[in-house]
């Protein structure tokens, strides 16, 4: 094993903890490794409680994601008893609550956590402010007050402290070196886009706000929502607390199909070599999420799939639990490596040293794999699916929408979006058709509502048994699965999205989505690996 | 006054009209326990501080869901509260920073500064095995407890803001088994003899509001205006848990919007009913309000839209030491703590209980009723119930159906 040259320790801008070493060799990324660095625990702490307790506790698993986590949970609980129905008022309340979470994620992520690797703020202050709103005319990009927020940038680099950007170059003074900080980014994206870049930076600040507004307004606050209680939900709409949703997701909804989608389309011709590395492993899963009335994963607006390179990206198949497996041999568990995730339980380690083994343990992330392959989760793999699932019936506005984008920056074959800048677009362009979904689910509640004989929550006996809830959070799949016994969780187990994209190797040495997708990334200074950190940040891990 | 022009001048430059921001002190100020009438000074010391030099934080974390930095960005007015904020100057957050050793060298350069700084601190401190650091290892070797170890016994470590109930106590990492060794800031301190002053803000998760109500108090509110008076301020004015007393001095149950409903006897027992509907006391389901210290009914949730209860939910009693302990099975109104003799968890402890209300019956246990009573509340809920009975679902919504009627209720 060559020594990694390259560590990035900790990975900042991202929810989690995490690192990642990797060996460079002339200007190549040649191997890689992901360290997951935070144990969590919440399996064990689950054990002997009350079965819908999980939704309160599991919610704790992501800050940024909880509303999905809950759901999954209670979702699991669910299934625990086969005769349960989820009523019809609570599936569309809770589409409509993971609706909101969806545009906060990935508002927040796009702007707070990954615009920062586009957008050099250092060079917005040399935009001239009538050639920015130009700019942002000629390519239909929504404006705002370009000199108020070039005026308040000016204001933090004359203070001598430029807050929440400071050292986002890289150790570069921007200030004393604007040239060299520049070329981290593309040197020819004109200041304009960058101040246009910079100024949405700040109202996405605010956007995820908005949409998080809404969750609150049905969940009682966010983070943590109280809502998606197994049996249904306990919020009951009121024509006016909808009124408030529709009226946030309207401004939400004008902001993602304003800004965000004509900005994203308007920088990315100056990252199209971001299409050309990144790939990764190539197999994707997708969980499906909002459920039709039929409930079925595959009849979810974004359908439950999985498609693998080996078989060719056009082929999807339905995913079942259990075909899950995890290994642990490069992770400080003690358990038995392999082991189907339905069976498995979390051992807790003891007498490691835990230190970053690159050759052995390494990771407090298992190496979840589906038929024994490592596959890739998230906006990506979900897009994918629903663009080759030709069955779905939102196969039709997925295509639409990934096509128009593809038009935009003059390319056909959708197989491109398997990339980092093509990770990137594709959760964009599903922020913006679940916008659109969110809107008819509020009508379609209203429907509901008007029949007068809407439901949100059924009783359930989740007392003996066992059963599964799979969901898609906004960073990708989850599958809750819980086992009962007299009214107690005898075991609990999940799947996260960060599992699924930040695995280590398999017991036979396969590298994880992440790891395999840093291999082949050009990186100009190893001492500033900014591609690296892009391939990463593409993942929202 | 010319100090204060350039306050507001930079207000506006961030959309912020002068109406926008008095409000804003304004409900600062009701979160602190001050009267309207120090409005007016609130505001001239936020506007004289924020052009005075800004005092350096950092944001570290240890055992966490990033929920308590997600709630931050929640905060009520954004663009105010980012300039209260930026009272502090965030010099190192792992959620806005470069990566690597860039993020590492500009949270050295805090703590190996010479000017005070304050460290806001979210999840839980995790000790593992034999402060083995459980978790988080750096590559260079040394762990989250290293990291925590040399900010907090920098000389210029002013004060700890332990954001959250994860960083209070240990929050849910902590609840048992405890797999990773969790606690909280104020305890681990004490135990590695760290002596520096601790503010705990209790709750998971902690709301930006408390959190700015905090950071106004220490620096703006000190007897003479420094830093060090305001945070002797704050300390003074700090509960038996380290919790600022005005945000954590009454109960959930006391200023809850449903308490009509539940002196009426007026209850929801199964959630999507037409007692919900009606927003009925949530009690019976498990509500812990009556013994939560906290103000959420008051303060509210993500710019005041709503809160737990009024979502039709009930509080899980988030803001109590060892929340997921003490108050699961949080959809029952009672702990059963014993151990399993056989089964597949047998041997286990079986902590929290198994009830749910619905089919199972919902029964108040001494131990709550007589709580019920010191806190001078529910006398007719206590004396309805009874020592240690327990009713059925059924028999306890009859009850309160004829008692409603002999009272001349609705229905």
């Amino acid at each position: 094993m060559a020594t990694p040259n390259i560590t990035m320790d900790p990975i900042t801008r991202i929810e989690g903890q995490l690192a990642v070493q990797a060996v460079a060799e002339n200007g190549v990324i040649t191997d890689a490794w992901a360290v997951s660095k935070l144990f969590r625990g919440i399996e064990v702490v689950l054990k002997g409680r009350a079965p819908e307790d999980a939704f309160y506790v599991t919610q704790r698993m992501c800050g940024v994601c909880p509303t999905s986590h809950g759901h999954a949970s209670s979702m699991a609980t669910e299934a625990v008893d086969p005769s349960f129905e989820l009523p019809n008022g609570a599936r569309i309340v809770r589409n409509i609550l993971e609706g909101a979470e969806w545009l906060h994620s990935h508002i927040f992520h796009f702007y707070a956590l990954a615009a920062l690797d586009y957008v050099n703020p250092a060079k917005a202050l040399q935009a001239n402010i009538a050639d920015t709103y130009a700019l942002a005319m000629e390519q239909g990009i929504g404006t705002a007050d370009f000199g108020a927020v070039q005026a308040r940038l000016a204001k933090l680099v004359e203070g001598g402290d430029l807050s929440i950007f400071t050292n986002g170059w890289w150790g570069i003074d921007p200030v004393a070196n604007p040239e060299e900080a520049d070329e981290l980014y593309n040197p020819d994206i004109p200041a304009e886009l960058h101040l246009i870049g910079v100024s949405q930076y700040l109202q996405g600040l605010e956007m995820q706000a908005v949409a998080a507004q809404i969750i609150s307004i049905i969940g009682g606050k966010f983070p943590m929502p109280m809502t998606s209680v197994a049996g249904g939900t306990a919020w009951m709409p009121r024509a006016d607390k909808l009124d408030d949703c529709l009226f946030r997701l309207k401004e939400v909804t004008a902001f993602v199909d304003n800004h965000m989608i004509p900005f994203t389309l308007a920088i990315a011709p100056y990252y199209l070599n971001e299409l050309t590395y990144g790939q990764g492993v190539k197999n994707f899963l997708s969980w499906g999420a909002f459920d039709r009335s039929t409930r079925r994963i595959e009849d979810r607006y974004l359908p439950g799939g999985f498609i693998k390179a080996a078989d060719g990206l056009t082929n999807v198949n339905r995913p079942m639990v259990e075909h899950v497996t995890e290994d642990v041999s490069r992770s400080w568990y003690d358990q038995e490596s392999g082991q189907r995730f339905t069976e498995s339980e979390t051992t807790i380690v003891t007498g490691s040293d835990f230190s970053q083994d690159l050759d052995g343990q390494y990771s407090w992330g298992k190496a979840p794999r589906y038929q024994r392959d490592p596959m890739e989760a998230g906006p990506l793999a979900r897009v994918i699916v629903a663009y080759m699932d030709q069955a779905s019936a939102s196969n039709a506005t997925v295509r639409e929408a990934v096509d128009g984008a593809l038009a935009v920056l003059g390319l056909d074959d959708p197989t491109i979006l398997v990339s980092t800048l093509g990770r990137v677009a594709a959760r964009n362009i599903e922020t913006a058709v679940a916008a659109k979904w969110a809107a008819e689910w509020v009508d379609e509640l209203v429907v509901e509502l008007r029949t007068g004989r809407a439901e949100f929550w059924a009783p359930y006996n989740s007392s003996n048994g066992e059963g599964t809830g799979t969901w898609e959070a906004p960073r990708g799949g989850l599958a809750h699965h819980i086992k009962t016994s007299n009214g107690r969780i005898t075991d609990y187990q999940l799947v996260t999205p960060s599992t699924w994209i930040l695995s280590p190797r398999s017991d036979d040495g396969v590298r994880g989505p992440l790891e395999e997708a840093l291999v082949g990334t050009p990186i100009r200074d190893i001492e500033k690996p900014i591609e690296a950190a892009r391939v990463v940040r593409s993942f929202d891990p | 006054m010319g100090s204060e022009m350039t306050f507001y001048e930079n207000l506006s430059q961030r959309g912020v009209s002068r109406r926008d921001f008095l409000k804003f002190c304004g409900s600062t100020a009701a979160v602190l326990g001050l009267s309207s009438t120090f409005v007016p000074t609130l505001a001239s010391k936020i506007a004289g501080a924020a052009e005075s030099g800004l005092t350096p934080a950092i944001w570290l974390s240890g055992g966490k869901c990033t929920g308590c930095l997600e709630s931050t960005l929640q905060a009520t007015y954004p663009n105010v509260a980012d300039i209260v904020l930026d009272l502090l100057t965030l010099k190192y957050s792992a959620a806005s920073m470069a990566t690597g050793k860039y993020a590492l060298d500009a949270k050295k350069k805090v703590y190996q500064g010479n000017k005070p700084f304050i460290m806001i601190y979210e999840g839980a401190i995790m000790e593992g095995e034999n402060g083995s650091g459980y978790t988080m290892i750096n590559a260079d070797g040394t762990n989250s407890l290293d990291d925590l170890e040399a900010a907090a016994s920098s000389d210029q470590c002013a004060a700890i803001i332990a954001m959250g109930q994860c960083a209070v106590d240990g929050g849910w990492v902590r609840a048992f088994p405890n797999p990773s060794g969790a606690t909280g800031m104020s305890e681990y301190l004490s135990r590695r003899g760290i002596d520096v002053p601790v503010v705990n803000l209790a709750g998971c998760p902690a709301s930006p509001e408390e959190l700015t109500a905090v950071v106004v108090q220490a620096l703006l509110l000190g007897s003479d205006g420094t830093l060090e008076s305001g945070i002797a301020a704050v300390a003074a004015d700090l509960d038996r848990l380290g919790r600022p007393k005005y945000l954590y001095n009454a109960t959930i149950h006391d200023s809850c919007p449903r308490r009509g409903h539940f002196e009426n006897g007026e209850f929801v027992y199964r959630y999507g009913s037409e007692e919900e509907a009606k927003n009925f006391c949530v009690y019976p389901m498990g509500c812990k309000g009556p013994q939560t210290y906290r103000r959420c009914p008051m303060i509210r949730w993500n710019d005041s839209q709503s809160w737990c209860v009024e979502s039709g939910g009930v509080c899980i009693g988030c803001a109590t030491w060892n929340w997921v302990d003490n108050n699961a099975p949080f959809a029952g109104r009672h702990r059963r703590v014993g151990a399993a003799s056989s089964g597949p968890l047998a041997g286990w402890p079986l902590h929290g209980g198994g009830l749910h209300p619905i089919g199972t019956g919902a029964a108040l246990t001494g131990v709550v009723a007589a709580a019920l009573v010191a806190h001078g509340l529910g006398m007719k809920a206590a004396k309805r119930i009874g020592k240690n009975a327990t009713l059925k679902t059924e028999e306890m919504k009859e009850y309160d159906a004829k008692r409603l009627k002999k009272q001349g209720g609705a229905n």
